[in-house]
């Protein structure tokens, strides 16, 4: 059979119109329903909630609504953007990761507001630099607060000993009070235990550092900040360790087999001592942890948000707020090494023992008023692809030499065109 | 809708060419005294359009649609869920002047000359020795194959462990005979070379085959012939086997082109994000391909439409480039 060329032109518009039909039907498919259904799904990813607690919150509402849970892999957050767009098999409650909040701020209204179904009531249990990140600018709360991540300074004990430096957290916290005591310590240290270094990469030093501060790189008028006074400081105080020569300049999964050789200190969030604790199991008994320098910052830490579809809204918020009441808020931290975002619960049994791993040492001592001390700051939906190119060129630095003064500029203006492109003015 | 007489008794002839003298009459020459010639509309054929038509019905959805919705967005500005925004060619304005961009390009080319040269000798050649093997045949073919049907991501995964900066097996072995150990993963042209290894070994085995399957539809008595004439085995490497393989390799180069160029899961992979640094293709953006910014633009920053526009003017490169391996392949058949 030889098709003609006007054969194929027909069959072309055909098909452009099967195609059109297509995308029409696909846009009306969103569904009215009741609002008290009795399934509801959960979506969240493996360790974002404890699994027991979950498990339990099945039980303990069995007699009113089914709760069915699901653990998302891979790309949690592509996978949420794409259902909410697609309309349909949206869950009816749903994780959202600390670092895509602020992109789904922008789309708050895809998602019910939490004051509306009491959660205004319940808020100050939580940390307030924390609920307010979940936040719109006109009061919609999307987000309840699941943990969060307060970073501090985690050292090891052995090697600090054998360099004749003070052991005890809350001596070394004294010692590494600036950025600058915490350079110089480094560089001592590494006199003593040579072949170690400080930091794993000033990436780490930088994200740090911008997390201190109150404003990050896009202000709450929209505008590019990323170019002044507390970014640039935040930059050299990175590039430090680099010149002094005590950074490892580690940017791959070498970290896992250098943790527990040749790093004296790791900065982090709460989360990192289980990371140090899977790659360095011969190293138990030899870390202990303290305030990092100049203040906290936060690293990561998540929400449970109600979609628009949510197919029974004031049940799902019953099952929220218990799942993270504060005092299944604690056994998370038991079960999952999720830091809570209640602060009542950093008093509670769950919390307050010793810790094995850092030599018995009372780790909620350090990260409890971490937690509590954490700046209120502004996030931008494009901070984030903001941030990347200072990142980049951090690396840049450390694997090709590049000049800080030159990596620098082409971060700004990298940044700025990024900013751009987001409609950041 | 009409149908013209299918099976009448008159029409076959004219059609089919019949047997008989039918058959010395050109095609679909029409009889005279015949008054309608009617050819038979697509329409009619609409039992073998259903037929088929599973397949084009996903691939419209899957793959048709998709494509020319992409084409939109790159006129637009969208973050996955909110309201697009029409922006003209504002994104291809942003990608001109973008050094990431024109960065990624330089990475994939690269890449895709440093894996893609070694890889199409290197198949030439084991098709060749393979080709005179006369045992194991069968075992040698599934060994060099096995490479190609492995799992992308294992192979990355257990490539970044062998070339680990600190603590790799290659840099161990370096390290026996007194060589320091080389910073394959951070160095920003070794790290191309890491990854257009990793390609090399996964598609050799692939290209392989096709040669020796070319390579056995050559009659033997040209080499023979050659043979005769005193040609050694190189000259008849180069003189013999080359230039009827030519159409072979043209399919070889234009297919490992395109799959060359869209490079993606090994440099994702062997540099997999990590919590402190978002950004893909590892230290100095150097394993950042074309694709892997597109998927870092559209689905880590939300910027679907800059995405597109990414992916389009891609497209146009990989066009272009097809384009001049055609021509430069095709070069000499003629003369």
């Amino acid at each position: 059979m030889d098709l003609s060329r006007r054969g194929f032109l027909q069959a072309a518009v055909l098909t452009a119109a099967a195609s059109g039909l297509t995308v029409a039907c696909g846009g009306s498919s969103g569904s009215g329903g009741t609002k008290n259904g009795k399934d509801l799904t959960l979506w969240y990813w493996g360790g974002a909630l404890s699994d027991k607690v979950v498990a339990e919150a099945k039980t303990h509402f069995s007699s009113s609504v089914k709760l069915t849970t699901a653990s998302i892999g891979g790309d949690f957050k592509q996978k949420l953007t794409t259902t909410l767009a697609a309309g349909s098999s949206v869950p009816d409650i749903t994780g959202i990761k600390g670092e895509d909040m602020a992109s789904f701020l922008p789309n708050a209204s895809r998602f019910l507001d939490l004051n509306d179904l009491g959660f205004k009531k319940i808020s100050s249990q939580y940390l307030n630099w924390k609920t307010k990140l979940a936040q719109t600018k006109d009061g919609r709360q999307i987000g309840f607060p699941i943990d969060i991540g307060p970073t501090a300074l985690f050292y090891r004990e052995d090697l600090f000993a054998k360099a004749g430096v003070a052991t005890d957290p809350a001596k070394v916290a004294e010692l590494v009070k600036t950025w600058e005591d915490y350079f110089q310590l480094g560089v001592e240290l590494q006199k003593k235990n040579p072949g170690t270094y400080l930091v794993n990469n000033i990436s780490s030093v930088f994200n740090i550092a911008v997390g201190q501060g109150t404003s990050r790189f896009i202000d709450k008028n929209n505008h590019f900040i990323g170019d002044q006074e507390h970014i640039r400081a935040a930059w050299t105080t990175a590039v430090r360790p680099y010149t002094l020569g005590i950074d490892a300049k580690i940017n791959d999964n070498t970290w896992n087999a250098a943790v527990g050789k040749n790093l004296l200190t790791e900065l982090g969030a709460a989360w990192h001592a289980l990371d140090i604790e899977q790659a360095a199991p011969g190293t138990k008994g030899k870390w202990r942890v303290c305030a990092n320098p100049v203040g906290p910052s936060n690293q990561g830490g998540s929400y449970l948000a109600l979609p628009q579809q949510c197919r029974n809204p004031e049940e799902a918020f019953k099952i929220i707020s218990w799942i993270l009441s504060p005092a299944n808020d604690a056994r998370g931290f038991t079960d999952a090494a999720i830091f809570p975002a209640a602060p009542a619960a950093y008093a509670m049994p769950a919390m307050t023992g010793p810790d094995a791993f850092f030599g018995g040492q009372k780790i909620i001592e350090v990260f409890g008023p971490a937690a509590k001390a954490i700046p209120d700051s502004y996030e931008a939906p494009a901070d984030a692809a903001v941030m990347a190119p200072y990142m980049t060129e951090l690396t840049n630095i450390e694997a090709k030499g590049k000049k800080p003064d030159d990596a620098w500029k082409d971060a700004v203006s990298q940044a700025k065109q990024i900013a751009r492109r987001q409609g950041v003015s | 809708m009409s149908s013209p007489p299918v099976t009448g008794p008159a029409a076959v002839p004219e059609h089919r060419g019949g047997p008989g003298p039918a058959r010395f009459r050109p095609r679909r020459a029409v009889p005279a005294g015949h008054a309608r010639p009617r050819r038979r509309g697509p329409l009619s054929y609409w039992r073998q359009y259903l037929a088929i038509s599973p397949f084009y019905l996903i691939f419209i959805a899957f793959s048709f649609f998709p494509v020319f919705y992409s084409l939109y967005l790159a006129f637009q500005r969208w973050d996955g869920l909110g309201d697009m925004q029409f922006v003209g060619l504002q994104q291809f304005k942003f990608l001109w002047s973008d050094p990431v961009f024109w960065l990624s390009i330089r990475n994939t080319l690269v890449i895709w000359v440093l894996s893609t040269v070694p890889t199409l000798f290197g198949a030439l050649v084991l098709a060749t020795l393979l080709h005179s093997v006369r045992r194991f045949k069968g075992f040698y073919r599934i060994a060099l194959y096995v490479p190609n049907v492995t799992s992308i991501v294992a192979v990355a995964i257990f490539f970044g462990a062998v070339f680990s900066n600190n603590f790799g097996l290659v840099n161990a072995i370096l390290g026996t005979v007194g060589i320091s150990p080389v910073p394959w993963l951070s160095n920003p042209w070794l790290i191309k070379v890491v990854i257009a290894l990793l390609m090399t070994w996964m598609w050799t085995g692939y290209n392989m085959i096709i040669y020796l399957a070319g390579l056995q539809a050559i009659p033997t008595s040209i080499y023979e012939a050659a043979k005769m004439d005193g040609a050694g085995p190189v000259r008849t490497f180069f003189q013999i086997t080359v230039p009827i393989m030519r159409p072979i390799i043209l399919f070889t180069v234009v297919i490992s082109t395109i799959n060359g160029l869209q490079s993606f899961s090994e440099p994702q992979v062997l540099f997999a994000n990590n919590a402190a640094n978002a950004n893909l293709g590892g230290p100095g953006q150097a394993g950042l391909t074309t694709l892997l910014y597109f998927y870092q633009s559209a689905f880590l920053n939300n910027d679907y439409g800059y995405g597109a526009a990414i992916v389009w003017a891609f497209f146009v490169l990989i066009i272009v480039l097809v384009a001049v391996n055609w021509r430069i392949t095709q070069r000499g058949r003629k003369a």
